[in-house]
């Protein structure tokens, strides 16, 4: 246990310090989940790969530095006590990405990742379906093979990012008489395809974010397939793993949140609820613990280990620390919590904030999914009912 | 930069859980409990293993270890209910005394020839009174004795104290996490386990992921106060709060899906849950402890921030 950084790791921070503090935009930016606030997000994603810091910890060949993930938690702390913009292309850095590097032949890291790091392609995830949310194995969207091409059929739906973006990664029926979990296959598909609708769906906030997919014969060259056929269950649980593991939600976000509510407490204590000083105080004490945990992680992963079913203990922690440090704002808010902009003409972050951490215990897997998967597979308790 | 444990901690942490699995089970809790509540055969034990001069520096008999390692072997003892009083003497009172420079108190201690720890005014009831007149615990094998007159006020003790009683709950918690897990793998109810039901899972679950995050919280403190650091006793507050939160909220989770048996005094789970309880109170309640993470998080004694993980 030794919780010192290298004089190389502090020069990496001042490094990352001052490039953050001349670039990371002084006002935040308005929410990626609009039209105007997606330009302004990948205009962002296109500044921080200018700066070459696009997605640290990748292999230079592929637009990184190649980096280790202590290095990358310095990289994260600096972005966040900047308060760099939340990342446009996360479901490309954060889990395609890792997945190609994993799964991908030669030709597909080379295609697929630089302009990923670069962010000049914005990826979406297309997991669910209409029937197909928590039981992801009930997904009956087809793609047949014709030729060299699949052919796909059906509909995904709260693609998140599909209502701009540029590229999209899903898993999909390749043999019709399959069931369950085999017959899938993971496979990306450019979002301008011929016979791809998007319909942007209006998200609680009022926004478009998130989007649902229509394909009608869609046809996708068989090299954008991840992996091999009838592979895209195994595939998508470490896609997923990548999500709800270490990557996805660096510490450095909520030990920002946490600052920011000790601020909030400070400009709104005459009003303050009694309980709201403590709430603040486990808030800050809970993002330490997440940090300590990551950098354990981070660790025990760079002495060759590797994260399983623990992701999902990462997920429930910090999908229900975010919301709890968001509520406990708009408690203190009070009666401005419900202003879109404060009367300084300020976005009022922290309802946005709120609303965003509603969908934390959700997406990535909802946290019942996550406690199920604690309960069986890390305390080993039986599995019912469920095939 | 590497949170971790090495290898030898591990390891050392490993011997002494095997230990005390062995010679130290339910059965043996019940014994005392039944009886005489210590059995000098469990302390001699714990010295011969050279737990009592661990922390004593390689040169007079330790060996050599510091407080990291220490609280780990804390953790050890959570795990087993020992109810010896192992911690408060060989990872309390000699580290403090180490740094009091009291050699002749310290031989004394490392030999196992005094088993009372080093009284601290922060605590009106004490253990381990082994033989003395004191307030009764309703954890039958925490032996009280009460205000003692040679109590001292240093906030050194009182840290060393309120870490390894985190440690110790941390331990606690996991043993009463597998209790309630194996419990609910065998009593069937409705036909089947009643760990297959999602209500007792998710309950389950949510102690898991408590336990997981505050265990790094403890060994985090562990590391600043055997670096002396100047943020140490903010870091010590905070774990015991997460220690104890965990170990309380496992507690009453497992009597919860103990159901009616984890009511009764034949199932085992009560020795934990009531040393957890004492421990929750035990070096500094938790008001205390949350008043100086307050000061941390609200004064400008330490900066705060993503920057500030390890400062």
């Amino acid at each position: 246990m030794h919780l010192q950084y290298t004089p190389e790791q502090r020069a990496f921070r001042a490094e990352v310090r001052a490039w953050m503090e001349t670039n990371v935009p002084k006002e935040p930016l308005v929410t990626l989940e609009c039209r105007e606030g997606y330009d302004l997000h990948v205009e962002w994603e296109r500044t921080l790969a200018s700066g070459n810091w696009g997605m640290v910890t990748w292999p230079k060949e592929f637009g990184g530095r190649g980096l280790d993930l202590i290095q990358w938690l310095i990289f994260e702390e600096e972005y966040f006590r900047a308060g760099g913009p939340n990342r446009a292309n996360q479901n490309g850095i954060f889990l395609l990405g890792p997945t190609i590097m994993e799964f991908g032949t030669d030709e597909q890291k080379a295609r697929f990742l630089p302009p990923m790091a670069k962010g000049e392609v914005i990826w979406a995830q297309a997991w669910s379906e209409p029937g197909a949310g928590s039981d992801m194995a009930a997904i009956s969207s087809k793609a047949i093979k014709d030729g060299d091409h699949y052919v796909i059929t059906g509909q995904k739906t709260w693609s998140s990012r599909a209502a701009f973006a540029d590229w999209g990664f899903g898993m999909f029926r390749t043999d019709p008489e399959s069931k369950r979990h085999k017959g899938l296959t993971f496979i990306l598909f450019d979002l301008n395809s011929a016979g791809i609708t998007r319909r942007p769906i209006r998200q609680l906030h009022g926004e478009t974010g998130f989007a649902e997919l229509f394909f009608d014969d869609v046809r996708v060259p068989i090299e954008n397939c991840l992996a091999g056929e009838g592979e895209g269950w195994s595939v998508a649980m470490a896609t997923a793993g990548f999500e709800r593991g270490l990557m996805l939600r660096s510490p450095g976000r909520f030990q920002a949140t946490a600052k920011r509510l000790v601020e909030l407490y400070r400009t709104h204590r005459a009003e303050a609820p009694p309980a709201a000083r403590e709430a603040v105080s486990l808030a800050w004490m809970a993002a330490q613990a997440y940090a300590y945990n990551t950098y354990a992680v981070a660790a025990k992963i760079m002495a060759g280990g590797k994260i399983g079913a623990e992701a999902s203990l990462n997920k429930i922690f910090w999908s229900e620390l975010d919301l709890s440090m968001h509520r406990t704002a708009m408690q203190l808010l009070g009666a401005e919590a419900e202003l879109k902009r404060f009367d300084n003409g300020r976005l009022n972050q922290w309802l946005e904030g709120y609303i965003f951490s509603l969908s934390g215990p959700i997406y990535a897997g909802s946290n019942e999914v996550q406690r199920n998967i604690t309960a069986e597979r890390l305390l080993g308790l039986p599995r019912v009912g469920v095939g | 930069m590497d949170f971790r444990h090495t290898e030898d901690q591990l390891l050392l942490a490993e011997t002494v859980r095997d230990y005390l699995a062995g010679t130290h089970g339910p059965e043996v809790l019940r014994r005392l409990d039944a009886g005489e509540k210590r059995d000098p055969t469990i302390w001699q034990g714990l010295v011969d293993m050279g737990l009592t001069s661990l922390l004593l520096p390689d040169a007079e008999g330790g060996m050599g270890v510091g407080l990291v390692d220490a609280a780990l072997i804390a953790a050890e003892c959570g795990r087993a209910c020992l109810a010896e009083p192992l911690v408060d003497t060989a990872f309390v009172t000699v580290p403090w005394l180490l740094s009091c420079g009291d050699t002749d108190a310290l031989a004394k201690f490392a030999s196992g020839e005094r088993r009372i720890p080093q009284a601290h005014k922060i605590n009106p009831y004490w253990a381990d009174g082994a033989g003395l007149d004191g307030a009764i615990s309703i954890d039958p094998l925490r032996l009280l004795y009460s205000n003692p007159d040679h109590a001292v006020d240093d906030p050194h003790l009182l840290n060393l104290g309120a870490l390894m009683s985190a440690a110790q709950l941390v331990g606690l918690a996991d043993a009463m996490l597998v209790q309630a897990v194996e419990y609910a793998k065998i009593r069937t109810q409705f036909g089947q386990p009643i760990g297959a039901f999602q209500a007792v899972k998710h309950q389950l679950a949510s102690c898991a992921v408590a336990i997981e995050f505050s265990k790094p919280v403890v060994w985090r403190a562990a590391a600043a106060m055997q670096d002396g650091m100047d943020s140490a006793p903010q870091h010590v507050s905070h774990a015991k709060i997460a220690a104890t939160d965990a170990a309380i909220l496992t507690a009453e989770t497992a009597i919860q899906v103990h159901g009616a048996m984890g009511y009764t005094y034949e199932v085992d789970l009560h020795y934990w849950m009531k040393r957890s309880w004492a421990l929750a109170g035990a070096w500094g309640s938790r008001t205390y402890h949350m008043k100086r993470v307050d000061d941390a998080v609200f004064g400008d004694a330490h900066a705060i921030g993503p920057e500030q993980t390890f400062a």
